[in-house]
């Protein structure tokens, strides 16, 4: 059968520059995009951004953070402009330390277990549910699964999570961190959770004419077509900014 | 850790070289007669094993009960409340101004509470109030506490002459590998020799291997195990001791009774061997 040719999913217009021309108008909601890059690329301002932009319109955001404390997470997100904290004060973005909810679950070993990870969807869930969450990221979602002892539990995590998310509405942006952007196979620090997912968006470094650039590129995105080329990404006071990038001079294209 | 310790001639006088082990009447029995000052020589370390209901409970709070000085004796309870322990103190007319720590009770409100607290999160979710608690939330309260080591750092700062009972190191064993045990129970052992103390420690049968047990038992000093049995339709109770260091005469079975006066108290003599 032909898909309608009128017909098109709805978008959550990230508002970050470029990008929602990229995706041609916005990440289809309730996806569940993994945000792939190399330390230093980008990954965590792509998607504080994301979220505020939300906020700005109203919108309930959460941002989990597993990597980092949450107050550093602010302060460093504080100089950038299109930053207001207000925001966390007035509760249009909730930002949860993954640390802290462990603990209330009673999530202390090492390892998780499927009830752990079951307890951690539903927790997830249950805050995206009852204050109306649209956007969510996770930072990130490496972490989380280093704590996960097996490839099928990841690919239940991730799944079960996606699926919930996706019931609700919710457009959540998974960050994960890769060692390298030149590993062309590779999305993921665990292989698994591309496959799973919505969309891939990578982030990562690549040298032109004797500069380290880093670029943004949409590798995959259900639901849309996008442009599958690499835009140089600025990371700029006011927010990143995405140009699209010419095709001469690459070293490590 | 300190490695030598000098003592108060006042002090030396007034402790004297042996100590009490709970019970006048076991006192006579083990050094044969009843004008000795106590049966355990200042610096022993003893352990009383066996099945939980043999009466090694009461007989820790018993031990501790001498206290030749309320400000030097300790009673570690990993099972029973404040609330308990001071009314069975206040039953025997026992000294109530010694030092109690109660580990279980503590367990109990730091971590089981939480424990709860968490099966609740996980079974029935999260309030609006929990989420907007949890959003504010930005650092893990009651870091899981290190009981092991509080015992341990509690036992290694008890000034000379001190009196301990410890009952009991199941709590310990459930809850930390048997190595890490073995480990600090040799430090405070040490530091029970060093400074001329007292110490019992109580643990139940069932809950160690018998490498372990060959470990306490090499550890401490006295060993006693407790023994319940039936005799027709009555209960028979018994303290044998299977390891008396440098005292070998000592090794006895005792039977004994618990009386509303006096606890637990000896009935019979027995000679092992």
């Amino acid at each position: 059968m032909m898909p309608s040719a009128h017909y098109q999913r709805d978008r959550c217009v990230t508002g970050i520059t470029g990008l929602d021309e990229i995706l041609r108008g916005g990440i289809p909601y309730g996806s569940t995009v993994l945000v792939a890059g190399t330390c230093g690329s980008g990954k965590t301002t792509l998607c504080m951004e994301f979220l505020t932009n939300g906020a700005r319109n109203g919108e309930a955001c959460a941002h989990f953070s597993a990597t980092e404390p949450s107050v550093k997470l602010l302060e460093n997100v504080r100089q950038f402009d299109f930053f207001d904290m207000r925001m966390v004060d007035q509760g249009l973005i909730n930002v949860f330390d993954m640390d802290v909810l462990f603990s209330w679950l009673g999530m202390t070993k090492s390892t998780f277990e499927l009830s752990d990870i079951d307890a951690m969807v539903k927790s997830i869930t249950d805050i995206v549910n009852t204050i109306g969450v649209t956007r969510l990221v996770i930072d990130s979602v490496t972490t989380l699964c280093y704590k996960i002892p097996s490839e099928q539990l990841i690919r239940d995590f991730l799944f079960k999570l996606g699926k919930a998310l996706a019931t609700l509405g919710c457009t959540a942006l998974l960050v994960s961190e890769i060692t390298s952007s030149g590993a062309k196979a590779y999305w993921s620090s665990f292989g698994v959770e591309e496959a799973i997912l919505d969309g891939i968006i990578v982030l990562g470094d690549v040298e032109r004419m004797g500069h380290l650039l880093r670029f943004v590129q949409v590798v995959k995105m259900r639901g849309t077509s996008h442009a599958r080329a690499k835009y140089a990404l600025e990371l700029t006071p006011k927010g990143v900014m995405l140009t699209p990038m010419l095709k001469w001079g690459a070293v490590n294209d | 850790m300190a490695t030598t310790a000098n003592f108060d001639s006042d002090d030396e006088e007034f402790y004297g070289e042996m100590a009490s082990i709970g019970s006048p009447k076991f006192d006579t029995i083990l050094t044969g007669s009843p004008l000795n000052n106590g049966s355990v020589p200042r610096g022993f370390t003893m352990l009383a094993i066996g099945n939980q209901g043999a009466g090694m409970d009461l007989f820790a709070k018993q031990f501790a009960a001498v206290a030749e000085d309320s400000e030097n004796t300790i009673l570690v309870s990993t099972a029973e409340s404040q609330a308990e322990i001071l009314s069975l103190y206040k039953r025997y007319d026992w000294p109530t101004d010694i030092m109690v720590r109660t580990m279980g009770e503590e367990y109990n409100q730091n971590v089981l509470e939480r424990d709860l607290q968490a099966s609740k999160f996980r079974l029935e979710g999260f309030s609006m109030e929990d989420i907007q608690r949890l959003a504010q939330t930005r650092f893990v309260e009651n870091e899981v506490h290190d009981y092991l080591t509080d015992l341990t750092s509690q036992m290694t700062s008890l000034p000379q002459y001190f009196r301990a009972a410890v009952d009991n190191l199941d709590f310990f064993f459930a809850r930390n590998d048997t190595s890490r045990v073995i480990s600090m129970l040799r430090m405070i052992q040490a530091h029970t020799q060093l400074q001329r103390g007292v110490l019992l420690l109580n643990v139940s049968s069932d809950m160690v291997d018998k490498s372990v047990e060959r470990q306490l038992y090499a550890i401490c000093d006295i060993v006693m195990e407790f023994e319940v049995g039936m005799l027709g339709t009555d209960f028979e109770t018994r303290m044998v001791i299977r390891k008396f260091r440098n005292g070998p005469e000592n090794l006895k079975a005792i039977s004994f009774r618990v009386t509303k006066d006096e606890a637990i108290t000896p009935e019979t003599v027995d000679r092992i061997a």
